[in-house]
């Protein structure tokens, strides 16, 4: 009666007819929220449920109830038919129900596939674990998915992207029934995508239900057989994909149309050189990078995984420590490997992983968001809580950061809405030059507009933005120019009229 | 491309396990060195008889020191091992003066142990109070205790069985003493379920992260209560070998031993966050700071001297673990 994706095809027999899961009238309050309300959710087995909203719409929180991280106030949960009680994580994995969380959860001392095997050890003799079973199991979990992960690597050295196909494979490892993946494809590249597809596929096909989490439309027309929308918590429709045009499912999830994704309000880029970095190169990875970016403009790096716009972000500004170039922020020179300065200068950077570099989860929204920029409120020494306040509190209207008050605990705002905090707090602290890594990684298309409109506006503005992402339609809608680069160089930078999908595509392989 | 992808993945050992691999290596050269130098420079040190010595003296140490680093490794701290030691030789005297019977003292010694082990663990684990407050707070409680009890005079033994004797200066074969038997099957045994027992895994990946643990279904609180058990059972094994050793129940038995212990745990490398660290390690760092004070005495160093160069080598330890993880870290 189960499906072990490790031994494919082992006594599946699954009856098409009962729904694996089933959840009727759930609610789920928090102080101040109401994150669910009277919501019911319905797993088919073999179809790939597509679950979107925008942030803090309430996915993550029905995934967790189902998940037993969290208990529900009201409502049922039915296990093929059966009504069960999920009061722990542990209740849940038992009955076959394996979660990729949003938010990494692996420990990081650990190996990679000891992680895998977090859940349960094979073991072997009177007990004791079966190590050897635990590399080859995960070696061969690997070669069957066609991820390239290290097994034997400390988990907490490999990057976001390795971390995550990690929690995917973990999920693959045990018996399942359903499987849960909250927006599994935040830092993996378009090629990886297509590897996680066929295997949800795959495990459709196996009978298993699949509830998929994105904010990425074209994945969730790609892999969806269902889509279930959820806005401010509660239900509001299901229907088969083939019902859904990308307008109408925007429209489901924020309750308006929108028309244009780029608006572009800005005028030319002026001529004045804001930064200019010149034959940078570091240890790990850049090799002779040298461009400028000018007052006004929208500088866009494309790259694939691994091409070094992460580490190009952090060395100019002054993050990481380089073994050769220069770098001028607004005609003054910025010392290598000290973001001091590169504060001093007005040059500031929006990092990729907001959890482990950027936000601080036990205080409150407004620290977060102020915490760059505390010179501007002080006054005497002290800080003036009422100019910061009002200041947060603008930041959080335009946004739409969700959010009960200013005092929330930020680690208890969504996925999405955290990093609208950490934009504001750049935002908030004026800047010639500002460095996006991936500005709209788990956005949903509501904040993303919003987003794109921002940086359109700061540029206007005159700031020079630094735009560093792996997302087509964002680099094509935004830049004034387009930087591409591949395995740590520089391989083409031309104007936006030059640039076309393909030859970014190609200078993107090198 | 990635670091990972180039590596040969099934042969080598985990990037953690050589990680440890050198940070024991690292303490076992600094053991040699302090082995070598007091070969040299004090008369009669490496001899069969004062390394037997010191190893006798180091048990009390080393077994207690498994159950602090199972707790220090669990995300916790237990300091109320020095005062279990005195505690638990009140049982164990009493009832063997009573009844003749080393078994059913050393029962009586253990099942204290398990309840105070079992006290330590509900308020830190199930009622959510600080483990550091908590075994602070039992730690005074029961020298109080004893001192109420004990009225500050020592209980004898006055049953004087062989086989209680023979903890305190029976040797195996002649060379080895019991203490150090005891303590060598000990190490092994915990040393064996914290590498390779699914429990012993469920220790580290508590401390290494608890809320991670709690989603791969663990019961986080379970694990935490248990391993304050371990600690409480082994420091009522280390306090019956000391009460052997005295000869009586004392007030003043174990004052001080929880900080020599958590010192000798910190300078094996054993992480007071959690999740980082064996018992390897910490059996390095009983071993070293046991001949440090072993060869400085042989110098005729006093005492006083000898706590000042412990704590510098702890601190400059910690340090140097620290810069070394970082940059493990930062690459
Ligand atoms: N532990 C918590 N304490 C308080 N509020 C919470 C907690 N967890 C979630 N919330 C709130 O519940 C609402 C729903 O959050 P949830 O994480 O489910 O959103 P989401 O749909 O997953 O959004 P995203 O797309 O940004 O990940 C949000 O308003 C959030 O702030
Ligand atoms: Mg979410």
């Amino acid at each position: 009666m189960s499906v072990d994706f490790l031994h494919p095809g082992e006594g599946v027999v699954i009856d098409k007819d009962v729904p694996a899961l089933e959840l009727r009238g759930i609610d789920k309050r928090f102080p101040g929220v109401v994150a669910l309300d009277n919501v019911d959710f319905t797993l088919e087995p073999g179809k790939i449920h597509a679950l979107m909203g925008e942030n803090g719409a309430g996915k993550s929180t029905l995934i967790k109830i189902m998940a037993g991280v969290y208990g529900k106030d009201a409502g049922t949960i039915r296990l093929r038919g059966r009504e069960v009680d999920i009061k722990s994580p542990r209740d849940s994995l038992k009955e076959g129900i394996k979660v990729v969380f949003q938010e990494i959860a692996l420990i990081s001392e650990f190996t990679v596939a000891e992680n895998i095997f977090l859940e349960g050890y094979p073991t072997g003799r009177a007990g004791s674990i079966d190590w050897k079973k635990i590399r080859a199991d995960s070696a061969a979990l690997f070669n069957r998915i066609g991820f390239n992960v290290d097994p034997a690597a400390r988990t907490g050295s490999l990057p976001v992207s390795q971390q995550q196909m990690v929690e995917i494979a973990r999920a693959l490892a045990h018996e399942a029934r359903v499987v849960v993946m909250d927006e599994p494809t935040s830092s993996l590249t378009p090629n990886e995508v297509s590897l996680l597809f066929t295997v949800i596929q795959r495990l459709a096909s196996l009978g298993i239900a699949v509830v998929y989490v994105s904010h990425k439309l074209d994945e969730v027309f790609e892999i969806a057989d269902t889509v279930t929308v959820l806005r401010d918590g509660r239900h509001i429709s299901t229907k088969p994909i083939g019902e859904h045009t990308s307008d109408t499912l925007i429209q489901d999830m924020i309750g308006r149309r929108i028309d244009n994704l780029f608006p572009r309000q800005r005028g030319a880029a002026g001529s004045k050189v804001a930064l200019s970095v010149e034959k940078l190169s570091t240890a790990k990875k850049l090799d002779d990078v040298s461009f400028e970016a000018r007052a006004g403009e929208v500088l866009g790096f494309f790259g694939l995984m691994g091409a070094g716009r992460t580490e190009l972000a952090k060395a100019i500004v002054g993050y990481d420590p380089i073994i050769s170039g220069k770098i001028t922020v607004d005609g003054s020179r910025l010392a290598p490997h000290d973001t001091r300065t590169g504060v001093r200068l007005g040059i500031g950077l929006l990092t990729e992983d907001r959890k482990s570099e950027g936000l601080m989860g036990e205080l409150p929204v407004y620290q977060n968001a102020s915490l760059a920029s505390l010179g501007a409120f002080a006054r005497l020494g002290f800080v003036d809580k009422a100019k910061e306040h009002r200041a947060v509190q603008d930041y959080v209207d335009r946004f739409r950061i969700k959010t009960p008050s200013l005092f929330q605990q930020v680690k208890n705002l969504s996925g999405g809405n955290q990093q609208k905090v950490l934009i504001s707090r750049w935002l908030m602290r004026g800047l010639k030059v500002i460095v996006v890594d991936e500005p709209t990684r788990g956005i949903d298309v509501g904040a993303k507009s919003e987003i794109f409109a921002l940086i359109d506006r700061l540029a206007g503005e005159g700031l020079a933005v630094v735009m560093m992402t792996s997302e087509m339609p964002e680099l094509l809608g935004l830049s004034d120019r387009i930087a591409v680069m591949c395995e740590g160089r520089l391989t083409a930078i031309m104007s936006r009229d030059e640039a076309t999908q393909e030859n970014i595509l190609n200078a993107a392989i090198g | 491309m990635s670091l990972a992808s180039t590596a040969s993945a099934k042969t080598q050992p985990s990037t953690l396990a050589r990680l440890f691999a050198r940070q024991e290596l690292a303490l076992l050269v600094c053991l040699i060195l302090v082995l070598a130098f007091f070969s040299v420079t004090v008369e009669n040190f490496f001899s069969v008889r004062n390394l037997t010595n010191v190893l006798g003296q180091a048990s009390l140490p080393l077994i207690a020191g498994i159950g602090c680093a199972v707790v220090f490794i669990s995300g916790e701290v237990d300091i109320s091992i020095g005062s279990l030691l005195a505690t638990i030789a009140l049982p164990l005297i009493i009832i063997m003066n009573d009844t003749n019977s080393l078994l059913l003292g050393v029962g009586g010694a253990l099942l204290f142990g398990l309840i105070i082990g079992a006290v330590n663990g509900y308020l830190t684990a199930y009622a959510g109070i600080n483990s550091l407050i908590v075994t602070l707070g039992t730690m005074f409680i029961m020298r109080g205790g004893v001192y109420l009890y004990t009225g500050q005079r020592a209980i004898p033994d006055d049953a004087s069985l062989d086989s209680f004797i023979a903890l305190s200066d029976g040797r195996l074969f002649n060379i080895m003493p019991y203490s150090a038997v005891i303590a060598i099957i000990l190490l092994v045994a915990f040393g064996y379920m914290m590498r390779h027992r699914p429990f012993g895994r469920q220790i580290y990946a508590v401390g290494g992260n608890q809320e991670v643990a709690r989603l791969a279904g663990y019961d986080v609180r379970r694990v935490k209560f248990v391993c304050f058990i371990i600690s409480a059972l082994l420091a009522t094994v280390a306090g019956i070998i000391l009460a052997a050793r005295v000869g009586s129940a004392q007030h003043t038995a174990g004052l001080n031993f929880e900080f020599q212990v958590v010192a000798a745990t910190v300078l094996g490398g054993v992480s007071l966050a959690g999740g980082i660290g064996s018992l390897t390690g910490m059996a390095l760092g009983v071993l070293i700071l046991q001949f440090l004070s072993n060869g400085l005495r042989g110098l005729g160093l006093p005492t006083e001297w000898q706590l000042v160069i412990t704590g510098m080598i702890i601190i400059a330890a910690v340090a140097f673990d620290e810069a070394k993880r970082r940059r493990a870290n930062g690459g």
